[in-house]
């Protein structure tokens, strides 16, 4: 699997969120996507995800360019935001088993509960999801994603919701998944964490890459490119 | 096969959500009675002039609730961010505005079980032998009301003051649908001769299954705008 984006830009009226992005992703790879706020990184997640499309430029995944009506490609994008996406009315396993089922995915209801054990919302399993709390709705965002196995998992700021547990479920579920083969990219402004497990870091600023480089010890390019948007009494 | 079985699935998903929260369709049911109620008491209608009134009235009562429902439609998916939950799914936007446009219609088939005995109590009229030509005509306009109804409360879905908006497009473009049903009841009640119903119906099957279509094929592009 791999991802190639070439001159991606986009823009939001005469605003420029992106401006000629070009990336390439591979098989394993697991990308932490930094940056001040503003700097087009849920924007960059949103278009990879095909959940806005670009003002100019493509993106390709397998060759295949990312458009309007290709439903194959979608199915092997996910995109876990900290809000979970999920129907508050509905229980947990009720929207466990309508978002499988509508993504074409038969599964049994027993394995529905193993999920959810293992995300540990097996005693919530029958709790509206407007009941739970937003580090649950993340927890059940994740076993929603886990069930319907994207090879490509998009992540816009996990970290802030999810407690010590549900941080490591997160992170060992996205090192299974690098593991498999699959590609991961998360924004996040929680650095020591990523840095602690990622394979390559990018660094956006004001819509452009700014930094690209695979992990290596020490990483002093990192360092220095990262301080540039911290706030001086930080650096 | 695939999407019939989307289909099910989001009309499974509005279904139990409408069960469970209550909301839009005791507002239409609360909204259409209190409506009748108002007509009832504003207008006089002499007995012999009822059947080229009431199809009018009873259609304003359906449009009005039904705009209540349409400005509803979408909102449970932008709770929670769950429009782009679903918009990550790989499936058919067709079947998603398809399972709209069924959900619209039985709510809004639920509300005319109620308003039209009501509606015949309050004017005395006798409805009840031309029940099956009523309903097959007024079904007919139903579709075509949910399906144009449907893809503008998909289009005014980011609009600021969607409740103004919808109302504001939708009911210049309705008007087909609203004359065919309005006139083809007037036959009907009418008792007159069912020959001049055929154009009527004729136009509401067209505006059906123009706007069916159309509906299916655009609204990729009207809900990822």
């Amino acid at each position: 699997m791999g991802v190639v984006v070439r001159q991606l830009a986009k823009a939001y009226g005469y605003l420029w969120a992106l401006k000629e992005v070009n990336l390439e992703f591979s098989d394993g790879d697991c990308v932490a996507l930094l940056g001040p706020n503003g700097a087009g990184k849920t924007t960059l997640l949103k278009l990879l995800s095909a959940l806005l499309y670009p003002t100019t430029g493509e993106i390709k995944i397998d060759g295949e360019r990312l458009r309007r009506g290709n439903s194959d490609l979608r199915a092997v994008i996910g995109f876990l935001s900290p809000d979970g996406q999920i129907y508050e009315t509905l229980t947990a396993k009720e929207n466990l088993h309508f978002f499988v089922s509508l993504c074409g995915k038969k599964i049994d209801p027993r394995e529905l509960d193993q999920v959810l054990d293992q995300v540990g919302l097996g005693d919530w399993s029958d709790t509206y999801a407007s009941s739970l709390s937003h580090g649950m709705k993340c927890r059940l965002a994740i076993a929603k994603w886990s069930l319907l196995q994207p090879k490509i998992l998009l992540l816009d700021e996990p970290y802030g919701v999810l407690d010590g547990t549900g941080i490591n479920l997160l992170e060992n579920y996205l090192k299974g998944l690098c593991e498999k083969g699959g590609i991961v990219v998360m924004a996040t402004h929680n650095v020591a964490r990523i840095l602690s497990f990622c394979t390559r870091a990018l660094i956006l600023q004001g819509g452009k890459i700014i930094f690209d480089e695979p992990r290596q010890e020490p990483w002093e390019s990192f360092h220095r490119s990262f301080a540039a948007f911290l706030p001086r009494d930080n650096r | 096969m695939t999407i019939l079985r989307q289909i099910y699935w989001l009309l499974w998903k509005d279904i139990l959500l409408e069960i469970r929260r209550r909301e839009t369709l005791l507002s239409m049911f609360f909204f259409g009675t209190v409506l009748l109620f108002l007509f009832h008491f504003s207008f006089e209608i002499p007995p012999e002039r009822i059947a080229e009134m009431a199809p009018g009235l009873l259609w304003l009562a359906f449009v009005f609730t039904g705009t209540l429902a349409l400005t509803q439609l979408f909102h449970v998916e932008m709770e929670s961010q769950c429009l782009e939950a679903l918009l990550l799914c790989p499936m058919d936007r067709g079947a998603f505005y398809l399972s709209k446009v069924l959900f619209n219609f039985l709510l809004m088939v639920l509300v005319e079980l109620v308003v039209f005995p009501l509606f015949g109590i309050l004017f005395n009229i006798d409805f009840w032998r031309h029940l099956p030509a009523l309903f097959s005509i007024v079904f007919l306009g139903t579709i075509g009301f949910c399906a144009l109804g449907t893809l503008f409360s998909a289009l005014t879905l980011r609009a600021h003051a969607k409740e103004l908006l919808l109302p504001l497009i939708l009911f210049p473009l309705i008007i087909p649908a609203i004359l065919g049903t309005i006139r083809g009841m007037e036959i009907i009640l009418g008792a007159r001769d069912l020959q001049e119903l055929f154009p009527w119906v004729h136009l509401l099957i067209a505006f059906d299954v123009i706007f069916l279509t159309v509906g299916f094929l655009i609204f990729e592009w009207v809900i990822e705008a």
